[in-house]
């Protein structure tokens, strides 16, 4: 056999399928999904969604269950596509939580609408299991395609409830912006690699400027080349696209608005959250070299977006468009903790930590959201909760809870997130940067209180005339919404007072 | 020789893309883009990338273009009305062409073209070059890419299908 061929056989000998075991099952469930739709007779499809949930469930038990994994910190695998880190694990399992619990969420909402059912979950588990891939990259061809198929996918969740006017508006709104973003982050790529060139090591191996230890190399060995610095700062601009940063977070009350409420919370956390994991590494280990020009670029970034998002979210009625204002606040505070990072390692474990407690307390709010979305998914004014704590007590105290810990009040997991962020800052020295962000949290306060106070305390209304319908009393809440919101809520509270071994391996990373 | 090809094949690119943005008559803008993706392809050609130029002329200008005049035929849209120039329209403009330009202009004179790295190894043809090569490629280096893309194609066409499709019958009312 020629030498060739050989290579060959051996690249592909180097696909170590078993190191993405939880991909493929969420890709084998997805597909599942599909065919139990065609097999199934009609009674028997309402189980579907079910399926779907306790499915996800055992693959991410099965996670945590070899969460040490043999391939971690073993070198990359797939031919350095991937690179499997204790970080990417846990990144890895956030992904999974967030979609079952979009999953949950999806089966009170779908149903209220005339759209199918099946094909919802199955774009979800794909995406998902885009993002998880996302989480390990280590090449920029594998980051691109796992980051358009998570984009395409999104691109059809949120034009999904197509009747309603504003959700179609947000589809269209999403598919140019994103595209936008696309364009740019493949522009800075297509840069980097032609900056870095290509070079065959010892063996005949090709490396080009798509593999991140390649790029760092060239980087480190060229410090003040313009078309790497360029290309850099377009990176940047296409992932701050996805987190919503400030220069490009244009799109995000719009499309927040419009989309289902389940996918607006998929895209406030998971979305979110696959910017975050496509940064920490980029900035702190490909682009290190180049951190005179990554520091001040974030730092205004960082700056700008936590005032730009506390002040507009200040004013606004509808509750979508004043969680996804005070969304674009969080991602600053992450952003803060990215730039801590590039002095004080342990920032990225805070990150994280504030990324499982934005979890936690998003999906509250959004399940409370969604529980009161009414039919069309479009019940979403601040007076639509006037009496929701008399009436509905349980979803009060879940609301009350989520938007606590967002608000970042000191028992609640949200107030420890924001400390260990903080704390990391101070520890690094970003003092205007600090006082920036306490004056954003201060701000915050504000509206996240004056949606509990619509909440919670009577408003003064105009006496109502003896013959105007009283509103319609409140749909009581679905056992499995339930059960997950008390969970949500529990796990805000316990994460709060006591971190435990979570805060210390993140802490530990 | 080649010189005068790449002048020729850049002249195109851009001279058809500008056709796209300023014609008012969506079948010529789509006519426009024809031309424009066929100036690429000569481009990729002249850089040894003919594989690259084949499947643009192929898949780009052959495939999708068609479509966009299908699609262009079909709904029958009439050229639109010019809306007048505001005055903060024509300054927003002219700001973005001063960035384009200052843009354009550093990177051309801060741009170290020596060192700009030839992406392509000693005695190796470009991966884009020999299709045996490409395929090969695709087969073993990059072949969870490629499955992550078909997965990509399947989430594209479900979703093509929910979102145009007429309702079906509400399953609750049953």
């Amino acid at each position: 056999m020629s030498t060739a061929s050989l290579q060959l056989i051996e690249a592909a000998g180097r696909n170590q399928w078993l190191a993405i075991a939880p991909e493929l099952m969420l890709a084998l469930i997805a597909l599942m999904l599909l065919a139990l739709e065609l097999i199934l007779p009609k009674e028997q499809r309402a189980f579907i969604p079910g399926i779907a949930i306790v499915s996800q469930v055992a693959v991410l038990i099965g996670l945590i269950i070899n969460f040490n994994s043999p391939y971690i910190n073993a070198g990359p695998t797939f031919n350095g596509l991937l690179l499997h880190t204790a970080g990417g694990q846990f990144l890895r399992a956030f992904f999974l939580l967030a979609s079952i619990l979009v999953c949950v969420l999806a089966t009170v909402s779908l149903p209220r609408q005339r759209m199918p059912h099946v094909e919802f979950y199955h774009i979800i588990l794909v995406v998902t299991a885009g993002m998880m891939l996302l989480a390990q990259a280590n090449h920029f061809v594998m980051l691109f395609v796992a980051l358009e198929t998570v984009t395409v996918g999104l691109y059809i969740l949120v034009s999904y409830y197509r009747d309603n006017p504003l959700t179609l508006e947000a589809g269209l709104k999403y598919l140019i912006m994103g595209a936008l973003s696309s364009g740019i982050l493949l522009f800075g790529i297509t840069l980097l690699y032609g900056a870095a060139g290509a070079s065959p090591d010892a063996d005949g191996v090709l490396h080009t400027g798509f593999e991140y230890q390649t790029l760092t190399r060239f980087l480190a060995s060229h410090p003040n080349n313009f078309l790497a610095s360029a290309g850099i700062v377009l990176v940047l601009s296409g992932v701050a696209f996805k987190i919503g940063a400030f220069p490009f977070q244009i799109w995000v009350p719009d499309v927040y608005q419009g989309a289902p409420t389940p996918v607006t919370a998929f895209l406030a956390v998971s979305s979110k959250a696959v910017g975050f994991a496509v940064l920490i590494p980029l900035c702190l280990e490909v682009f290190r070299p180049y951190a005179s020009l990554v520091v001040p670029v974030l730092s205004v970034m960082a700056g700008a977006t936590i005032l730009f998002g506390n002040l507009a979210a200040l004013t606004q009625n509808n509750v979508k468009r004043l969680i996804a204002l005070s969304g674009v606040a969080h991602a600053g505070y992450l952003l803060l903790g990215v730039i801590a990072a590039f002095q004080e390692p342990q920032a990225v474990g805070a990150v994280y930590f504030y990324l499982f407690a934005y979890l936690l307390a998003s999906f509250a709010v959004f399940g409370v959201m969604t529980q009161l979305g009414g039919a069309d998914d479009t019940k979403q004014e601040l007076d639509q909760y006037a009496e929701l704590a008399r009436e509905r007590p349980f979803l009060g105290a879940v609301l009350a809870i989520g938007l606590g810990s967002l608000a970042g009040i000191p028992p609640l997991a949200g107030f420890m997130g924001k400390l260990l962020i903080f704390v990391s800052a101070f520890k690094a020295g970003l003092y205007p940067l600090l006082l920036i962000a306490i004056t954003g949290v201060v701000i915050s306060i504000y509206y996240y209180f004056g949606w509990i106070k619509a909440a919670f305390f009577p408003a003064w209304r105009l006496p109502s005339a003896e013959g105007a319908p009283a509103p319609a009393p409140r749909a009581p809440v679905h056992r499995g919404l339930g059960l997950a919101l008390g969970l949500l809520a529990l796990g805000s509270v316990v994460l709060g007072f006591y971190q435990g071994e979570l805060g210390r391996w993140l802490l530990g990373l | 020789m080649p010189h005068v090809l790449f002048y020729f094949f850049s002249f195109l690119t851009v001279a058809t893309a500008v056709g796209v943005v300023v014609n008012k008559n969506a079948v010529n803008a789509a006519l426009c883009l024809l031309l424009s993706l066929v100036g690429v392809a000569g481009l990729f050609a002249l850089l040894d990338a003919y594989l690259l130029a084949a499947l643009l002329v192929l898949v780009y200008a052959g495939a999708v273009v068609a479509l966009f005049l299908f699609i262009v035929m079909l709904l029958d849209t009439q050229g639109g009305t010019r809306k007048p120039f505001k005055r903060l329209t024509a300054v927003a403009s002219t700001v973005g062409l001063a960035l384009l330009v200052t843009g354009l202009a550093t990177l051309v004179s801060r741009t170290q073209f020596a060192t700009v790295a030839v992406p392509t190894a000693a005695g190796q043809a470009p991966v884009g070059a020999v299709l045996k090569h490409y395929a090969e490629m695709l087969f073993t280096t990059y072949l969870l890419p490629v499955q992550v893309v078909g997965f990509l194609l399947l989430i594209a066409m479900l979703g093509v299908i929910v979102l145009s499709r007429k309702h079906a019958v509400p399953e609750e009312t049953k």
